[in-house]
């Protein structure tokens, strides 16, 4: 697990993700480490606090801005008096007539007072800081956005703030009243900008985002796995079940990737890292942008190593691969949290709602899977998930999904070296046997010339005339066999 | 962000081979291909900008896996559809037989989904007559039935595709119309709909 993290340089280390106190439940860093029950124990009253010094930040910073908008405005005036009195005057009164709201769309300059601000926060914690940094940055930038929606973008300003006063009420509902509610505020919205604002399908769609992008910076930390659900008693189960199939090869899931070729498992790789990275990210749009960011790269893996287009089926798989392979941490907060908070026309029928829903099929997948999803014996699907055995030997790239190149490199070698000896061992038995073949097949001529020996015994006639009367005595010539040829033979 | 606005969800449903992928193909891209594609890409979702009476319409096509092994995840595939095309194979009969698990399904979760027939394939029976294992006027029965539209189409040659997808559009069309005038009325009560998986689908 550490030495994978290592690899893609995310930081997803086992331990850092559970909870400090050890009760088994994953600890989350905007808990500093702690579950969200223990948490609650150990901080209650701290939270309780906090809280508090929230809304009276929130006030400050409405109080501060208003003097800051005041005080620009004094001195502009000041400035033009001894211009012109009048005119002056007639500024001065219409900006007093203008709403609380409308502070924030003059041309003052928030930066003197943003530093203030954090420094009489210091008692907090650094990480709430950070988030609260966070948050007061997304505000900014809104305000600055809504600014170019003029009259429109007040009216949007004041209906988030009207919504994100009642969730503050609501916070003990249920999580799915809590989502009904941000439901209801998205389609409230869209309609009063399309009917009463006119405003473009584009804009709209814009508008929408930045107004997720608002809310939910500041609803995350309530909303994000509530302790009220089973949500992370689900995640932890699903990180169990994927922990135990690390078994399951790609040829299992007939994936149409190959990783041997690089260009491919780079992009496995990153896939990889944009579906861990989801969980970083606050806004349900952005998460949802990581998940189309992971779908990317899947297609693109798939058109390198097939040279086709990809179909359905080939992405699903090739998505389940690569969730089984990076085992993305909170998985189902997550994907309970985009469902109940992302904007729902994002959601239902768009691009990134595609790929989403593509996720969601992975994980039942991933949950309902057994022996034949994997073309597997029963017998097999049981010792592998056991850990009896495993189908690592046979197929040594895919034997292990999470080890380092170096370690992978070695199991490979390790593999050649013993089909190596596998292959010596039969060639020293071919080679006895030839042995043993030839020691037989000489025995076997050896004894096939003495039995023809045997048969045709040599018989040495007694008498022989003696050579130099060969030619004189001609008598028995035909009786004889014809004479001996002399023969030539090669060398 | 990516993608672009879509105004309407389209699923396509249908057992593995049938011919989804290839429908698909031959309406967005106008082609149909044989054997290993070439340089075309990824299919699986496609927004198609169609016109409709003077209205343009984005339909998002949403293709679907249909290996048996995915079964069991069409019912997340198909929340939230304004419309299905439910696909089955002229030339299998074995293919319509599991129509009706679809349509049983869409019928019984997904209230707002209109549903769409597609016998595929035609042009195969063009060559030979005896190849058709899918009655027409069984499946005409069966569509007044369910009311859906039945439509047999030729990814190969064409034929009947544009019909299809443009039926699909202007049945969005005027059925969107249509809610939103009862909506006004306060008629619908049934449209809160309760909170399941995606209790961001209701609309
Ligand atoms: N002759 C003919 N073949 C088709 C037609 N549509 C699809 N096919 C073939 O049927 C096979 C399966 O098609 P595909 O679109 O991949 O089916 P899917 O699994 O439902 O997506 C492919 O070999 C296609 O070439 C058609 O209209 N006519
Ligand atoms: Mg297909």
């Amino acid at each position: 697990m550490s030495l994978k993290s290592e690899r893609r340089g995310i930081h997803v280390d086992q331990s850092e993700l559970l909870c400090k106190k050890g009760c088994g439940y994953y600890g989350n860093p905007a808990w500093q480490g702690f579950c969200s029950k223990c948490w609650r124990e150990e901080y209650h009253k701290a939270r309780q606090k906090q809280i508090q010094e929230d809304w009276e930040l929130a006030e400050r910073l409405q109080r501060e801005e208003e003097e800051a908008y005041a005080s620009s405005q004094g001195t502009q005036g000041a400035q033009s008096l001894t211009f012109s009195k009048f005119e002056e005057k007639k500024t001065n009164e219409k900006s007093r007539k203008v709403t609380t709201v409308k502070k924030f769309f003059g041309a003052s300059s928030r930066a003197g007072t943003k530093k203030e601000v954090q420094e009489a926060k210091a008692p907090s914690p650094s990480i709430h800081r950070q988030a609260s940094i966070e948050t007061d940055r997304v505000s900014k930038e809104f305000i600055e956005f809504l600014k170019t929606y003029h009259k429109p973008g007040q009216e949007i300003y004041k209906q988030c703030k009207i919504f994100l006063d009642a969730m503050h009420h609501k916070r003990e509902l249920s999580i799915e009243e809590q989502s009904e509610c941000a439901q209801d505020f998205y389609q409230n919205v869209a309609e009063k900008l399309q009917i009463r604002w006119k405003v473009s399908p584009e804009k709209l769609e814009k508008a929408m985002d930045q107004i997720e992008k608002y809310i939910m910076t500041r609803l995350y930390k309530y909303v994000f796995c509530p302790e009220t659900t089973e949500d992370e008693k689900k995640d932890l189960a699903v990180q169990k079940r994927i922990r135990a199939l690390h078994w399951v090869t790609p040829q299992m899931l007939c994936v149409p990737v190959n990783e041997d070729i690089p260009e491919v498992s780079d992009m496995v790789v990153k896939a990889i890292t944009d579906i861990i990275e989801m969980d970083s990210k606050r806004v349900p749009h952005d998460k949802l942008a990581c998940i189309t960011k992971c779908s990317n790269h899947i297609f693109n893996a798939i058109k390198i190593t097939r040279n086709e287009p990809a179909s359905a089926d080939d992405f699903l798989q090739t998505l389940i691969y690569i969730v089984l392979k990076g085992n993305p941490p909170r998985l189902q907060s997550n994907i309970q949290y985009i469902t109940r908070f992302c904007n729902p026309s994002r959601l239902m029928s768009g691009e990134d709602g595609y790929y989403f829903t593509n996720l969601c099929c992975a994980v039942a997948f991933i949950e309902k899977l057994d022996a034949q999803s994997l073309n597997l014996s029963n017998e097999d699907f049981d010792r592998y998930m056991s850990g009896q055995t495993s189908p690592k030997k046979q197929e040594p790239e895919s034997w292990s999904p999470d080890v380092c190149i170096g370690v992978k490199q070695m199991y490979k070698n390790l593999d050649l070296l013993s089909q190596l000896n596998e292959r010596q061992e039969i060639i020293v038995s071919e080679a006895k046997k030839l042995e043993r073949d030839l020691i037989d097949w000489t025995d076997g001529i050896a004894k096939e010339v003495q039995d023809i020996v045997e048969k045709y015994p040599l018989e040495i006639k007694p008498k022989n005339p003696p050579l130099a009367a060969i030619d004189s005595e001609n008598v028995e010539n035909d009786r004889l066999p014809p004479p001996l040829q002399p023969q030539v033979y090669a060398g | 962000m990516s993608g672009q606005r879509v105004d309407a969800k389209v699923v396509m449903l249908g057992k593995e081979y049938v011919g989804k992928t290839s429908l698909v193909e031959r309406y967005v891209h106008n082609r149909f291909l044989v054997g290993p594609y070439q340089n075309t890409i990824g299919a699986a979702f496609v927004a198609k900008v169609m016109s409709v009476a003077g209205r343009t319409v984005t339909l998002g096509i949403w293709d679907t896996a249909g290996s048996e092994r995915y079964e069991a995840m069409s019912r997340i595939y198909y929340r939230g559809a304004k419309a299905a095309i439910v696909c089955y194979d002229l030339t299998d009969s074995s293919s319509f037989q599991q129509e009706n698990l679809w349509v049983h399904e869409l019928q019984n979760f997904e209230e707002h989904c209109r549903i769409y027939l597609c016998g595929t394939k035609s042009d195969l029976l063009d060559e030979d007559r005896r190849k058709r294992g899918v009655d027409f006027h069984d499946v005409q029965d069966y569509a007044d039935e369910i009311k859906a539209e039945l439509f047999e189409t030729s990814s190969k040659t064409g034929q009947n595709v544009d019909e299809l997808f443009q039926k699909v559009a202007e049945d969005y069309v005027h059925f969107t119309a249509f809610q939103v005038m009862t909506e006004e009325k306060g008629v619908d009560l049934s449209q809160k709909s309760g909170t399941y998986f995606y209790s961001c689908c209701h609309h």
